[in-house]
Order: C-alpha cells, then sequence, then structure tokens
C-alpha cells in the first residue's frame, strides 16, 4: 500500500537499533554539571573518609596496640578505652561522665565546661563521642553497602528469572515476594535476628534478604520491557541460549534504573540498620553503632542532650550523601531528552 | 459495574495472601530458638512437667499437624494464650491494637495533608526558592531517622519547652475516669491530641518528605502531557488547569506509594512507640519476640500483616477510583 | 466574504534558548488564511510547522519565545512587535496579553487539533465532560446547552450511540474515534479558524481516508478556515487550497495548490514531489531527498536548503533568498524563496558540490552550516 509521504534518506537507514545503553561518559558528564550530585558525592568521601580514619583506629590501632613497642608509643584503640573523667565511685553523680561539647556545659556542673579534648563531649561512660562516630561510620557504611548489594544480586536473579521466564514461575515468585512485604520490615528482620543472632552480621544479611522484592520488582519490570525487544527475539531466533540473552542483553539493558535505586537504598538500609540498632538488634556493645549510641542517650537526655544530636547529625549527613547522588544518577539517567 | 467488580476481584485476591501471611508467620516463629517450656517452667522442669506443658499446647505434634491446627484456631479467632502476660492474645492485641492505629492514621492524615499541597506548589513554583527550600525540606525528611526526630522532639518541646508530654497516646474515647487531670470527655480529647503530636510528627515526616518528592515530580509530569497542553490551547485557565486536569492524574503514583510505604510505616511505629514509651501493637510484638512468647508473637504478626493487607486494598481501590483505566476494560 | 484575509502571519520569528545555542525554530515566516480556505503547512519533520503553529496560538514554551514579527487576527494583533528605542525588538502595546489571548481567541476563535489522540484526551475524565467544559467555556451556554451540543457535535463526527459514547472514558475508544473526538471538540467551539496539526498522522491509512472525508464535509457545512499542518503531500493534494512549504524555519515556496504540483519553482519542492512512490507508476528505485535537515541552532549559509539541493550553484551558499511573487500569468500569487528567479548571477555560477549533486546514494550525511 503505497504511502504517499514525503520520504528521506533517513527513512532509509534500515530497522530501529536497539535502545542504546547510555554512555558512561555522558553521564558522568550529565553528574559533574549537578551541583547537588556533586556535593553529595563530597558528603561521601567525606564520610569515606572518616570510615577509614575509624578503620586505622579500630582495626589498625587495635591490632598494634597489642604489641608492647607500639603501645610504648601511645598507639592504643582510641575509642574504646574508656577515659573516665571522674572516678565514679566517689561520685555517685555519674553525669558528671557525660562531658559536653566543647565551650557547653553541663547543667548540673555548670562549672565544668566541655573541652577540646572531648569536642563532642563523652557518652555515659566516658568515652568520647567523636572518636565513636568515627567508629561508627564505618560500620554504618559498610553494612549499608553490603545489605544492599546483597538484595542487588539475589534481587536481580530473582527478577531477571520471574521476569524472563514468566508464567507460574513468576507467578510465585511475585506472590511470594509479596508476602514477605506483608509483614512488617522491621519485625521480620528482628524475628530473623532472634532466630540467628542479635549482631551485625545478621543484621545485614536479614536487612539484604528482606529488601530483595525492591530489586526483584525493579528488574523485573525492565526484563518484561526488554524482552519484548526485538534484538532479543533476533538473538533467540538466532539461537542464543536463554541464560546467554539474559546476561549479555537484558540485564546490561537495566542496568541503569538499578544502579539508582541501589544507590538510594544504601541511605536507606543505613537508616533501618541504625533503627534496628536503637532498638538493641545491631551492633552489641561495646561496640559503636549510631544507632545504638542514640539508644544508650535516651537516659541522659537532661544531663547531656548533646549526646543523642551527634549520632543522628552523622546519620543525617550520611543518607543525605546518598540520596543526592542517587537522585543526581537518576537524573542523569534520565532517557527522556528535553527539547 | 467494572469497579464493583474490580472491588470484589480485589477483596478475594487478598485471601491467599493473608493465607501466606500466617504460614509464614508460622514458620517464622517455629524457627526462633528457645524452649517454651523452661520459659514457663523455670530451668529444671521435671520430665512429668514438661510433657504436661508440651500436650497441654500441642507442643509435641508434628509441624503440619501444628500447622493445621493453629489455622483452624485462626479462623475461630482463637489465636492463642500469651505466655507471658497470661491472658489470650485477642484480648492483649485489642488492648494495643486501636493505640497503633490512631497513631498511623493520625501520621498519614498529616503527611498527606502537608505534602500534597506542598509538592503542588513546589511544582508550580519550579526552580524558585520556594521550591528549592521545600526540595531540601524533603531530602532531609527521607534522610534524617525518625526515633532522632522523636529524640529531638522531646528534648526541644518536653524536657526544654515542656509544652508536649513526652510519653503515652491517649485514645479520644477513653472515659475520663481513667485519666488523671481530665473531668469530661472533651478534656480527654484535648489531653488525646496533646499526647498526639510529638509521635505524628516523628513517625510522619519521613512519610510527609517522600510524598512531597512524588507528588513534586508527578505534578511536573502530567503538567508537561498533550492533554495538559490541549486544556491550554482551548482557554482553561492556570487555576483550573493545575486544581481539575492536572491533579487527579497527578495523585496516581502518590496512591501507589501510599501503599508501599505501609509496611515501613508499621516498622516506623515500632520505633516511634519505643521513643516515646507508647503502649501500642509495636512495643507488643518486640515484647513478644523477646520473650519468645510464641502465641503472642504470632497473633501480633498475624494481625500486622492483615493491617497491612487492608491497606493496600484501600490504595487500589482508591487508585481504580481516579483511574478509569484500570476498573474498566472495555475498548472499542 | 471580506477582503482582508482572516489571519495574516508577517515575518514571524520564535526561538529556543537552549544550553547549546539558540535554535531558529521559526526565522522569519509570512503568509494568509482567508476566509474559508484550508491552507496546508508542509515540511519534514524538524521544518518548524508545530512551532508555527503554537506561535499562532502564543503557546510556545520554555525554553522557546515568540522573538519577532506580527499577526493579525481578524484586526486583532496575537502577535506584535515593534522596534524600541536601542533597536531591539519588543513587543508592542497593542500585542493581546495572555489573559487576552486565553478569554478571546484560544479555543473560542482559533482552535487546535492535535496530533496523537492516544494523549490529547485526558485518561481520567469522560470524554463527554471533557468535551463540554470546553464548549461551556468557549460559546455562552448552559452546562445543559454544553451537554446537548457536546451530543450532536459526536454525532456529527460519526460517532454512533453519541449519548452512550459520552460517557465513556477516552481508553474506551479506538485512535480514529478519538481523533473524531477532537475534531468534534474544536467544531463545537465554533472558531472561525481550526489548526490541524498532522492529525492523521498517528492513524491508519484507511482511517485518515475517513478523517479526511469527514474534514471536507464539514468545512464545506461551517465554512470554517483551516491550516493544515503535514509532511504528507497526498493529504495536500486532496484537502488543501493553498499550500505554504517549509523548510528549516522558513517558508520557500507559497501557491495555490494545484500550482504548487502542476507547476513546482522551489527544488526541494521538486524533490519532494519526486519522492513520493506512485502507484500508477513503477520505478527502478524510489529517489528520496538526500541527506538530513540540519539542525536550525545553525543553519547553512546562504539558501539552507543549499547543502541538499540538486541545483545548488555557488552563488547559493552566499545570498540568502528572498521571498517573491513568481507567478505566471494566470496564477494568483506563488511565491517562491530560490535564486533561480532573482538576479543575483545564478546562471553564470558554478554548480555546487553537495550531496544531491553528488553520486546517488550520499548515506546519512548529517549537513551542518560550517561548510568551508
Amino acid at each position: 500500500m503505497a504511502e504517499t509521504s514525503t520520504r528521506t534518506e533517513a527513512d532509509d537507514a534500515g530497522p530501529e537499533q536497539p535502545e542504546a545503553r547510555v554512555g558512561w561518559r555522558y553521564t558522568l558528564t550529565q553528574v559533574r554539571r549537578d551541583p547537588t550530585a556533586l556535593a553529595g558525592l563530597v558528603l561521601i568521601a567525606f564520610m569515606t573518609v572518616v570510615a577509614l580514619i575509624g578503620f586505622v583506629d579500630g582495626v589498625v590501632f587495635d591490632f598494634l596496640s597489642e604489641y608492647a613497642v607500639f603501645a610504648d608509643m601511645g598507639v592504643r584503640q582510641y575509642w574504646l578505652a574508656e577515659t573516665v573523667w571522674v572516678n565514679p565511685a566517689t561520685d555517685p553523680a555519674n553525669a558528671r561522665i557525660l562531658r559536653p561539647p566543647v565551650g557547653l556545659t553541663n547543667p548540673y556542673y555548670p562549672n565544668e565546661p566541655g573541652t577540646m579534648a572531648h569536642p563532642l563531649g563523652t557518652d555515659h561512660r566516658g568515652r568520647d563521642i567523636l572518636a565513636r562516630l568515627f567508629y561508627g561510620t564505618r560500620i554504618a557504611i559498610t553494612v549499608g553497602i553490603v545489605s544492599t548489594g546483597i538484595a542487588m544480586f539475589l534481587g536481580t536473579f530473582v527478577g531477571a528469572v520471574a521476569g524472563y521466564y514468566g508464567g507460574w514461575i513468576d507467578d510465585a515468585l511475585m506472590r511470594g515476594s509479596e508476602t514477605l512485604y506483608a509483614i512488617p520490615f522491621l519485625v521480620l528482620v528482628i524475628a530473623f535476628m532472634t532466630a540467628f543472632g542479635r549482631n551485625l552480621t545478621y543484621a545485614m544479611i536479614g536487612v539484604g534478604i528482606a529488601t530483595i522484592p525492591t530489586f526483584a520488582r525493579l528488574i523485573r519490570s525492565r526484563v518484561l520491557s526488554v524482552r519484548e525487544e526485538d534484538y532479543v527475539e533476533a538473538a533467540r531466533a538466532a539461537g542464543v541460549r536463554d541464560r546467554n540473552i539474559i546476561m549479555r542483553h537484558v540485564i546490561p539493558n537495566s542496568f541503569a534504573p538499578v544502579l539508582v535505586q541501589a544507590t538510594l537504598q544504601v541511605g536507606v538500609n543505613i537508616l533501618i540498620i541504625a533503627g534496628l540498632s536503637f532498638l538493641g538488634y545491631g551492633a552489641q556493645p561495646p561496640t559503636p553503632s549510631w544507632g545504638q549510641m542514640l539508644n544508650n542517650s535516651r537516659d541522659y537526655m537532661l544531663p547531656n542532650p548533646w549526646f543523642s544530636i551527634w549520632p543522628g547529625i552523622a546519620i543525617l549527613i550520611t543518607v543525605v550523601g546518598f540520596n543526592l547522588v542517587g537522585d543526581g544518577l537518576r537524573d542523569a539517567l534520565d532517557p527522556r531528552i528535553n527539547n | 459495574m467494572g469497579r464493583l467488580r474490580y472491588t470484589i476481584s480485589r477483596l478475594l485476591q487478598a485471601i491467599p495472601v493473608i493465607l501466606g501471611v500466617i504460614t509464614i508467620t508460622f514458620l517464622l516463629t517455629d524457627a526462633i530458638p528457645g524452649d517454651p517450656v523452661s520459659i514457663m517452667l523455670g530451668p529444671s522442669p521435671s520430665a512429668q512437667q514438661a510433657a504436661a506443658i508440651r500436650a497441654k499446647f500441642g507442643l509435641d505434634q508434628p509441624l503440619h499437624i501444628r500447622y493445621l491446627n493453629y489455622l483452624v484456631d485462626v479462623i475461630q479467632l482463637d489465636l492463642g494464650t500469651s505466655l507471658y502476660y497470661q491472658v489470650p492474645v485477642t484480648e492483649k492485641i485489642a488492648e494495643r491494637l486501636p493505640i497503633t492505629l490512631y497513631l498511623l492514621l493520625s501520621s498519614f492524615t498529616f503527611a498527606l495533608l502537608t505534602a500534597v499541597p506542598l509538592g503542588i506548589i513546589s511544582a508550580k513554583r519550579r526552580n524558585t526558592a520556594t521550591d528549592h527550600v521545600s526540595r531540601v525540606v524533603a531530602l532531609f525528611g527521607v534522610s534524617t531517622p525518625s526515633f532522632w526526630i522523636g529524640l529531638m522532639l522531646i528534648i526541644v518541646f518536653s524536657y526544654w519547652l515542656g509544652y508536649f508530654p513526652a510519653t503515652n497516646l491517649i485514645l479520644p474515647w477513653t472515659s475520663p475516669s481513667q485519666i488523671d487531670g481530665a473531668s469530661t470527655q472533651v478534656d480527654v480529647i484535648v489531653k488525646s491530641i496533646h499526647h498526639l503530636i510529638l509521635p505524628t510528627i516523628t513517625l510522619g515526616t519521613l512519610q510527609m518528605a517522600a510524598f512531597t518528592r512524588i507528588e513534586r515530580s508527578s505534578m511536573l509530569e502530567v503538567l508537561g502531557e498533550e492533554y495538559v497542553k490541549l486544556a491550554r490551547a482551548y482557554g482553561v485557565s492556570e487555576r483550573t488547569i493545575l486544581r481539575k486536569h492536572a491533579f487527579r492524574n497527578a495523585q496516581l503514583p502518590l496512591i501507589t506509594l501510599v501503599g508501599l510505604q505501609l509496611t515501613s510505616a508499621l516498622g516506623g511505629a515500632v520505633l516511634t512507640e519505643t521513643v516515646f514509651s507508647i503502649n501500642g501493637m509495636g512495643r507488643l510484638i518486640i515484647t513478644a519476640i523477646q520473650n519468645q512468647d510464641f502465641q503472642l508473637v504470632m497473633g501480633t504478626t498475624l494481625v500486622f500483616g492483615l493491617v497491612f493487607v487492608i491497606g493496600v486494598i484501600v490504595t487500589d481501590l482508591s487508585y481504580a477510583y481516579v483511574d478509569p483505566r484500570v476498573s474498566f476494560e472495555d475498548s472499542e | 466574504m471580506s477582503d482582508e484575509p482572516l489571519l495574516k502571519v508577517e515575518n514571524l520569528k520564535t526561538q529556543f534558548f537552549t544550553e547549546e545555542g539558540t535554535v531558529r525554530a521559526v526565522d522569519g515566516i509570512s503568509f494568509e488564511v482567508n476566509e474559508g480556505e484550508i491552507v496546508g503547512l508542509v515540511g519534514e519533520s524538524g521544518a518548524g510547522k508545530s512551532v508555527a503553529t503554537s506561535s499562532i496560538m502564543r503557546l510556545v514554551e520554555d525554553p522557546g519565545e515568540i522573538v519577532g514579527g506580527t499577526v493579525t487576527y481578524k484586526g486583532k494583533k496575537i502577535v506584535d512587535f515593534e522596534e524600541g528605542p536601542d533597536g531591539e525588538l519588543r513587543q508592542s502595546p497593542e500585542m493581546l496579553s495572555n489573559e487576552e489571548m486565553r478569554k478571546q481567541i484560544r479555543g473560542k476563535e482559533i482552535a487546535i487539533i492535535f496530533q496523537d489522540p492516544m494523549e490529547a484526551l485526558n485518561p481520567v475524565f469522560k470524554v463527554g465532560g471533557q468535551l463540554r467544559e470546553f464548549i461551556e467555556i468557549n460559546r455562552n451556554v448552559s452546562s445543559e446547552q454544553a451537554e446537548e451540543i457536546a451530543v450532536d457535535m459526536l454525532r456529527e463526527v460519526g460517532i454512533p450511540e453519541p449519548e452512550k459514547r459520552y460517557d465513556s472514558y477516552p481508553h474506551q475508544f479506538s485512535g480514529g474515534m478519538r481523533q473524531r473526538v477532537l475534531i468534534a471538540m474544536a467544531l463545537a467551539c465554533e472558531p472561525d479558524l481550526i489548526i490541524a496539526d498532522e492529525p492523521t498522522t498517528a492513524l491508519d491509512v484507511t482511517v485518515e481516508g475517513q478523517i479526511i472525508d469527514l474534514v471536507e464535509d464539514l468545512q464545506e457545512k461551517y465554512g470554517t478556515s483551516f491550516i493544515w499542518v503535514t509532511h504528507d503531500l497526498g493529504v495536500v493534494a486532496e484537502i488543501t487550497d493553498r499550500v505554504n512549504v517549509m523548510y528549516l524555519g522558513e517558508i520557500i515556496e507559497q501557491a495555490d495548490v494545484e500550482d504548487l504540483f502542476y507547476n513546482t519553482k522551489h527544488p526541494y519542492t521538486d524533490a519532494l514531489l519526486d519522492s513520493i512512490p506512485r502507484p500508477d507508476q513503477s520505478v527502478g528505485e524510489l529517489k528520496p531527498i538526500t541527506g538530513v535537515m540540519p539542525e536550525a541552532i545553525n543553519p547553512p549559509s546562504g539558501c539552507r536548503f543549499h547543502t541538499r539541493c540538486p541545483e545548488a550553484r555557488t552563488v547559493c551558499k552566499e545570498v540568502h533568498p528572498t521571498h517573491e511573487d513568481v507567478s505566471d500569468a494566470l496564477e494568483s500569487s506563488h511565491r517562491v524563496s530560490c535564486l533561480k528567479y532573482e538576479n543575483v548571477g545564478y546562471d553564470e555560477a558554478e554548480p555546487l558540490d553537495t550531496e544531491a549533486t553528488d553520486a546517488f546514494g550520499g548515506g546519512l550525511v548529517e549537513a551542518r552550516g560550517e561548510e568551508q
């Protein structure tokens, strides 16, 4: 049926090319141009450095301080050391252990302001808060990334299988993840941890597993749309095996939204695990995690409210960082081209 | 007709999900280690007593029998007895559930009432100062731990300024005799609201921020749609376009998000209740798990799951109400 | 029937200010629409046709802006720019304000039919309600009267069971039906000018035929003028009275439809006509126009078409043609922008080496304006 329209060579170019994988260079340029995303990267970089310092102190120094030669030099694990300012045995008001930040005073002891030795103050056992925050950063970032990683890999697998094969496999997996979703997240993980162990490792695993549905659903919808693309059919017609099709075509094309989700999810998971620690289901004392520090601070809100403030700010900075980067990535990878 | 049929089918679909919730609850609870017998009788029970307890609670039966027994019980609304509290589970839940629901409803309402206008204004005044401020606020809202907000609110408004109480939640229909300082029902209601404010803000901030972000981006997207351009081309005023043509369509992603947020809100409720020492379902479930109170754990998890399922159904139906494409499938 | 044209566009200029540069989407076009006329606006994608129609409705969105020209409709100045004291063009006080445009012109006097009927109807409202709302706004009638008119209009455009269909949602209609609804919307408001922006592009050919027949009938009945935007010359031949051919933001040929087809003056129009496959002829190979339309950010120097013109000469690269009337004795106004018809030394100049004058099948070459 002849169509009387104007034809140009553009129409003769041949079948449409598959949706191009968004180039990394292009994405990076977009992100580089976006000031808020850059700010987010700065924050994350900052926190990573802090985490590294925490790692050095918590692990390296801890290891080295075992040896007399280093201990004599003054190498010691800073965050754990209980630098008790006043002997609680002789001073019944152990509120004095809680030093306020530099320049401020504890309302019970107005004559003893905070000093630079403990710039953010000390906690209820005399330990320096700043040092504990440093260590907590490492925990938070590690835990956020590992749990997201677990969810991402397993979720991608589940979602890819469900989306590609469809049928009853799809139904079963989707119903399964929906039911998993129906039980409150926190409750699920707490039950998991009560069953297996109340420490950080199981927190990571538990949160990771509970986050699988998010990624599964994402990948599944991407797979469903990519599956219909011509080049996938062409590959199948050419005899390429299903597994290879998934690995080589489907997953790379679905990567962009997954990356965005993963970045945002790290932030979310940090919040969740902070909540778990707050309830006592995370890092066990004396390991400092931010949530746990906040839990401890509850009993001391009057003498030293600052104890409650700093860990929250640390969480805030870190999560804001991940959110900014995630948002920036999402904007950069948005295929919609503005005029 | 399409909508009615959709509603019914949706309700029917809920049944297998509920069944799934019951099953998972059962299995999870079973996985929790700990011997309920030693909890009840102390560390060294006599063999006879132990056997008696086991028989009484049916703990000696194999897994599938216990499962079926449980299923039967649930259908008859018998959720067992709490080991720790020594009262029927249903009683404990009835005591605590309204409080948590009160909190949840209040925080969602707060979140929606603030987020929707904020998001719309942000979209309308894109890239102006108002927009930037609201985006920053929303960003911080989703990045801040809710329990920390609670702590901060308590420090500032409770301890420092003394405006609001730091603990407990009172239901507005409690009788005045049960509350000190309240002589009439109106007093109770006032006190109830007074206690409600800080926990609401604590739980609702995260939702509010998330909803604002979605509302804004959704509105922006809708405002760029062809049908909005058409309305403009026919002389419809900007106000009417916002209020009528764009508004309805923009709510759709928000409704979906509300459904998804339910599960995190239930978790947030647990945290909020802990911070404010509120005797709600959240704390109940944690206590139950810690005490390995199997019946109570199963009962509360089940109820939570049910609440969630109902919530999802409500959101699905709302979505279908707004978007006729979902329920009216026919086309010529 | 008065002598004054219904719509008079003079030197309209619209530009988009983007990060990559200023896009001169519409760069000084002029044409007229008389009462009862159907005027075609033809061109490839990217020529600026949609921007032109949006400009007439004053619906150009950020980052676009109308920057010059005059558009007069029934004596009112929809667009009017004058030269300010600093030589810069600025909006004259006679130009209608946005509020005036909204209340007086849009929908009421000039209506528009969009290209994609799938997207143009609001999915969450009933079709009848949307129709009724527009009618209420643009005609002085009550709600009940508007509903009656809406149902009548649906019937007029050939939608069966219009009372029932009034309560249907857009997704319950097929593409062709939806386009009929959009036509009904436009006609129901009783404007004197309807702009149809590629209304049949998204439809099947058979449906397209029905829609065109419908429009012809309605046009005879109501006497509405049309601006019909399309890239399909077949439709142009069927329905239009006069045609404007656009290329890269400019109108390069204007004539009555028969003159355009049988007495083509511009090489571009020639090439367009040549490229149409004809069912009554079999050819060895098709003759597309080589190359792709350049981007409007940096148009080619001189005559904008010279990069793809089979008749290009060196002078075409240097001199920008003026739009002149070259009608033969019996024709009504026939205007063209081509150096062939001007006295600038076209005949003496050497032929230019372009993609078109090169061997056949130049491949997908994107011509940019920086040819040295």
